[in-house]
């Protein structure tokens, strides 16, 4: 123990207790990323070649067309479902708010790999939807439901909507009731409430909602390769295409260094967005 | 009245909808992993544990479980000290170096994991640590960090700060306060950042693809496998399993989390 003191009188405190999880950070993550970004660019010399394939092959734009699809889709969907969960968490009495967001939080923190799985056992040609519509006598032929952008969605919005909820909830419940009781006494009936007061008090919460899952999707890698299959490949899945099937890898790091910066700049755009607007507990 | 009932029964149908898409799937799994048969069935005509039995004679699966848990118990371990040391710095440092520094901290938390992935197999591949468990632990250790930081520096943030100013002003040094004073009162939010970095760990599947390699394989790289190659039935027994093992690991997490805030 006295060793350690006289070195860390010697070093400052906070000195010595902020180098091990730097030094560790910088070598197994700044560093390897680094070395993605340098790697697009030197091979070994300096090239822009693989960014101009990336932007000149209409595969590859496809791939990023279908990504953005995707992705928007999935925002659209979360906001509008994440608004109706969350609106009726916040009306609810508090004893029924707790067991509602149950309901949210503990699916959220499970597997997402195992979330996935169930999904496929469900959507599959012979899963359990397609038997259950049989059953009904509702469809002759099993209808497809996976390996299509359709499958692809609504498992996203699956494991997504949370990051809509929690943040519009938050922003819900932080509206002071006397807004209300103010609105009706001036007259308002309560759809009107909804579209004056509700609504853009609650904007900030579906703003940040938004964007979180903007921002997560484009990375999604687990729903498209089991949901989605080889036609409906996401940017993570062709980066680990060109890395284990193609040995192409600074053409993965040059894929790899657009998603990188794509996915920052947002994630700074939604932070500046966030700050002091909505309570640090908005996130899970 | 009545418009008011209905009303409520309308945000209740719409957002109740909601919740049971996200509730539903997951507790269908359970009496699916009952199933006797090799068809994929909801409610199993002939129920029995099947299933369960064949995972627990598996070999295979047996292996890759142990392996799961090594690494987890490692990664909590790495993440929990790394994580205390880094949220005991940022609660030193005044505002303007704290900001940037907890957001690279909490950065492996925003970069996608497919980019994290590619960039440590790479450097693993470079010094020939592929499928070893150290490699493992590492790089789950990275994503696990920022569970820790915020939730040690969180409960850092309601703790009296006299006490450890008394403890230093009678002559303790920075050691034995932080052992005789800080830990006693931020030990739960100790225990919650912990629990979440096991549950990174355990559940980490698109990292673990590629540094996993082909002989020290994961439990969920062996449910990936497995769900590429076939559906097989003795997943949904697999799913519940693990989906225990997480309630159980989450539960006090969440609770610990809950008191702090």
């Amino acid at each position: 123990m006295s060793a350690i003191d006289t070195l860390v009188r010697r070093h400052g405190l906070t000195t010595c207790l902020l180098l091990p999880p730097l030094v560790f950070l910088a070598a197994f993550f700044v560093v390897p990323l680094i070395e993605v970004v340098r790697g697009s660019f030197f091979a070994p010399d300096l090239t822009f070649d693989h960014y101009a394939r990336m932007a000149s092959e209409p595969l590859y734009l496809r791939v990023v067309s279908i990504t953005l699809k995707i992705a928007l889709l999935t925002v659209l969907l979360c906001v509008l479902l994440g608004y109706a969960a969350a609106y009726l968490i916040a009306t609810a009495s508090p004893r029924a708010r707790q067991l509602l967001m149950l309901c949210v939080i503990v699916p959220f923190f499970l597997s997402t790999l195992i979330r996935n799985y169930i999904w496929m056992a469900i959507l599959q040609r012979s899963g359990l939807l397609n038997h259950a519509l049989r059953d009904l006598g509702l469809i002759t032929e099993p209808l497809a439901l996976m390996y299509n952008q359709t499958g692809v969605v609504v498992v996203m919005v699956n494991m997504l909507l949370p990051f809509t909820i929690f943040p519009i909830l938050s922003s819900l419940l932080a509206i002071s009731p006397d807004l209300y009781h103010a609105s009706s006494s001036l007259g308002a009936g309560p759809i009107r409430t909804f579209c004056r007061v509700t609504l853009p008090m609650s904007l900030p919460g579906v703003v940040a909602g938004a964007l979180l899952v903007f921002i997560v999707s484009l990375g999604f890698f687990i729903t498209p390769a089991l949901v989605g299959g080889q036609k409906e490949m996401m940017i993570s899945n062709l980066i680990d295409f060109h890395i284990r099937q193609v040995l192409n890898w600074p053409f993965a790091f040059a894929l790899a260094n657009v998603l990188l910066c794509g996915t920052l700049v947002l994630y700074f755009l939604y932070a500046r967005s966030v700050e002091g607007r909505l309570p640090r507990t908005a996130f899970p | 009245m009545i418009g008011t009932r209905l009303r409520r029964a309308v945000v209740w149908l719409l957002g109740g909808s909601v919740l049971a898409f996200l509730v539903v799937p997951v507790v269908a799994v359970v009496p699916m992993s009952f199933s006797s048969s090799d068809i994929l069935e909801l409610i199993p005509t002939r129920p029995g544990l099947v299933q369960y039995e064949r995972f627990f004679a598996s070999p295979d699966w047996m292996q890759a479980m142990a392996l799961s848990f090594q690494v987890a118990i490692g990664t909590m371990v790495a993440a929990t000290v790394l994580g205390i040391l880094a949220a005991l710095a940022l609660w030193r440092l005044p505002e303007r170096v704290r900001r940037p520094l907890e957001g690279m901290l909490i950065l492996p938390r925003i970069v996608p994991s497919i980019v994290f992935a590619i960039a440590i197999y790479r450097l693993f591949l470079d010094v020939g640590m592929v499928g070893t468990v150290p490699s493992l632990v590492v790089a789950h250790t990275v994503m696990a960090i920022p569970f820790v930081v915020v939730m040690v520096g969180s409960a850092l943030r309601s703790f009296d700060h006299s006490l450890d100013e008394a403890s230093r002003s009678l002559g303790a040094g920075p050691v034995t306060t932080f052992f005789r004073i800080t830990l006693p009162q931020i030990r739960l939010a100790i225990l919650g950042g912990a629990l979440f970095a096991f549950n990174v760990s355990f559940d980490e599947v698109v990292v673990t693809l590629f540094v996993s390699g082909v002989r020290s394989k994961t439990l969920p790289v062996k449910v990936w496998d497995a769900i590429q190659h076939e559906i097989t039935p003795i997943l949904p027994a697999i799913s519940v399993l693990v989906i225990a093992v997480t309630l159980l690991v989450l539960v006090p997490a969440l609770l610990i989390r809950r008191r702090a805030a």
